[in-house]
């Protein structure tokens, strides 16, 4: 009988680095536990599940990396094999940026564009029909929001909406 | 004669108007997000959560309820259709029924398993009226040891049906704990974990996270790929099953019934779990298993009546121990705390109008589903054809709505986008949100019983172990844990693991 061959260690092993993030996730935790009080078995502190939890989060972590590292695992690019990865990339900028811009220049002011670049970047909508859409869209929202919920969206330093 | 009296009671309140017009919303809605693939119960749920805060609490909870059981009935339209489910207890749906509309039998498969899911679901109301109050009054003697054992053996069922490897799920579900303890400490009222931000002490809200998590991350992984539709575009005739569908389909419904609705009441358990176990054990009861994948009907009949049965017992948990079994019923317990109330033993003593109105208007709801699904599957075939490059984006606008509206906050629309990343990177690194999203709602209430049965018990461990229906329930959250370490049982965790997240 022939034993399985080991898999090799590579550093670029996705599953052994989601451990490691674990691991970490875990020990932060524990501090956090100990940093806000345990008290004791009758009297638990505001730290007491938060550090058995973090514990906990360090042996599922700890099991994760080892079994990353006898079993191998999925290297980072192979995880977006043929995938269209730049489509989340930009969707993922677009809303970073748009969460930073909604409070400063107002729900109607950015979400217009957001709209526009979202039905562009995705699988591209034509023109004639993306720019009625993401004008229209936010426009309805905003117009049912105000006037039919009572409900203020952030208008932003213009105070348009 | 108590139980009529209370359902007249409860009819009293479901056929208010109100309550009706909220209850055809829900149900449409459920529809519409059982039949679109990408957008599915939760995060239509989460959408809509802050709306119930407009009306009543009957009109609120009866609408989201019908959100749930509604995406029952619409999920199986797509995948019978479009060989995509439309949620995930739709997928084994695809197999047989997508084979069925592809050999010209589309109407008798939709047909079946639109009566098939009306038969369940009634069935399903029927032993929720039954069982509910009488669990109620035996859940009255629980104390916090029992209600904190439960809650863990609620997340370690979910996390043994997670798809994938436990050890990340149990992770996942670590987590979801911490995160629902950031925040003011009920007992002490220490912040924790609040990095001295202000937006943080009242603690992180269900609404960002459940919209990132399966809503903007759903979106994310599928623009990713190209998706392709496979729709029948045969004119769909004779929607009523014949005889011998009928005599095939009868076995399975009333199996898929009974399984799904004991299923449904399991901590962990839900739609999902019942439909895939309702087809394992329909195949295994044939005797000519290998029509199974080539368009037999009573792989359509059992799955489709097991996921609306369990989406009915999934409620029994709710209403009488306060406890959600799945990510849906955490929502819909979102929405009765928003209203001030808090589902548990006395809700159905305290308030059985609310309680017998919501089990009445599911009566009224699954009529409702049965119209919208019949003679109006038209109206959501010509649904499937609308372009998802028009679609995903309108998505997200909805979620960013919905979680603006939630809190009135933007700090929750940075918390949902954020959400929505890690949402996607977990996915994509085959963690499930689901575990997390069950520990994130049950995380302050295992907390809070556990720290008061350590202060009754003044230290005692064994309070655990000596209160029989604890004991029980934290055995059998073991043997789950320790189960999958034997090869066996591990190659049955493998075939029963669900993506429950889809």
């Amino acid at each position: 009988m022939t034993t399985p061959a080991r898999p090799t260690f590579r550093f670029n092993n996705s599953e052994l680095w989601g451990g490691v993030l674990g691991l970490a996730l875990g020990i932060f935790v524990i501090r956090a536990g100990l940093h806000l009080k345990l008290g004791s078995i009758n009297d638990p502190g505001s730290g007491y599940v938060l550090f058995y939890t973090g514990i906990l989060m360090c042996l599922f972590a700890a099991s994760i990396i080892v079994a990353a590292v006898t079993e191998g695992g999925p290297t980072f690019a192979s995880r977006w094999d043929g995938a269209r990865w730049t489509k989340p990339v930009v969707i993922i900028a677009a809303l970073m940026v748009y969460s930073v811009a909604l409070d400063q220049l107002g729900f109607l002011v950015s979400t217009i564009p957001l709209m526009l670049l979202l039905l562009r970047a995705i699988d591209p909508v034509r023109w004639t029909l993306a720019v009625p859409l993401a004008v229209l869209a936010p426009l309805g929202v905003w117009w049912v929001l105000k006037r039919g919920l009572l409900i203020q969206l952030p208008s932003g330093m213009f105070e348009i909406g | 004669m108590d139980v009529i009296y209370n359902v007249m009671q409860g009819f009293g309140v479901a056929l208010q108007p109100i309550n009706i017009l909220y209850c055809f919303i829900g149900v449409f809605i459920g529809t519409l997000v059982g039949v679109l693939p990408g957008i599915g119960p939760i995060s239509a749920m989460s959408l809509l959560l802050p709306i119930t805060l407009s009306g009543t609490p009957e009109s609120g909870i009866i609408m989201m309820a019908g959100i749930y059981y509604g995406s029952m009935y619409g999920g199986s339209t797509t995948s019978i259709l479009v060989n995509i489910p439309g949620e995930a207890a739709s997928v084994v749906t695809c197999i047989d029924g997508h084979q069925m509309a592809k050999q010209g039998r589309a109407g008798p498969a939709l047909g079946i398993s639109a009566l098939g899911s009306f038969i369940a679901g009634t069935f399903s109301l029927v032993a929720l009226m039954l069982v509910a109050p009488k669990l109620a009054s035996v859940a009255i003697a629980f104390g916090p040891a029992e209600y904190a054992s439960l809650m863990v053996l609620g997340l370690v069922v979910l996390t043994f049906l997670t798809q994938g490897s436990m050890a990340k799920a149990l992770l996942m579900a670590c987590i979801g704990i911490v995160l629902g303890l950031i925040g003011l400490d009920g007992i002490t009222a220490q912040p924790r974990l609040t990095f001295g931000r202000i937006e943080l002490i009242d603690g992180i809200g269900l609404v960002p996270v459940v919209m990132g998590l399966f809503g903007l991350a759903e979106v994310l992984l599928n623009t990713e790929q190209v998706i392709k539709r496979d729709i029948i575009n045969a004119k769909i005739t004779q929607l009523l099953p014949n005889k011998e569908d009928w005599k095939a389909s009868a076995g399975p419904i009333t199996r898929g019934t009974l399984l799904g609705f004991f299923l449904g009441i399991l901590p962990g358990g839900g739609a999902v779990v019942a439909s895939f176990a309702s087809y394992a054990l329909e195949k295994r009861l044939s005797k000519t298993p290998e029509r199974f994948g080539r368009g037999a009907i009573e792989g359509v009949a059992g799955p489709e009546a097991a996921n609306n049965a369990a989406a009915g017992g999934a409620f029994i948990p709710l209403m009488t121990l306060g406890i959600p079994p799945n990510v849906v019923m955490a929502l819909l317990l979102g929405a009765f705390v928003i209203h001030g109330l808090q589902p548990g033993p006395l809700l159905i003593t305290q308030n059985p109008g609310l309680f017998w109105g919501i089990v009445a208007s599911m009566y009224i709801g699954n009529v409702m589903l049965l119209v919208l699904n019949l003679p109006l599957i038209g109206m959501w075939v010509q649904l499937l054809k609308l372009p998802y490059n028009v679609l995903f984006p309108l998505i997200i606008l909805f979620t960013i709505i919905g979680v603006y509206c939630s809190s009135n906050n933007v700090f929750d629309v940075y918390v949902m986008v954020g959400f929505g990343v890690i949402g996607y990177f977990m996915r994509k690194f085959g963690y499930e949100p689901a575990p997390l999203v069950l520990a994130f709602v049950l995380g302050p209430l295992l907390e809070n019983n556990l720290r008061k049965s350590l202060i009754l018990s003044q230290g005692d461990l064994m309070t655990f172990v000596e209160r029989p229906i604890s004991a029980a329930c934290l055995a059998l959250a073991l043997l789950l844990l320790v189960g999958p370490l034997l090869p066996a049982f591990r190659k049955k965790r493998e075939l029963v693991a669900l993506d429950e997240g889809a």
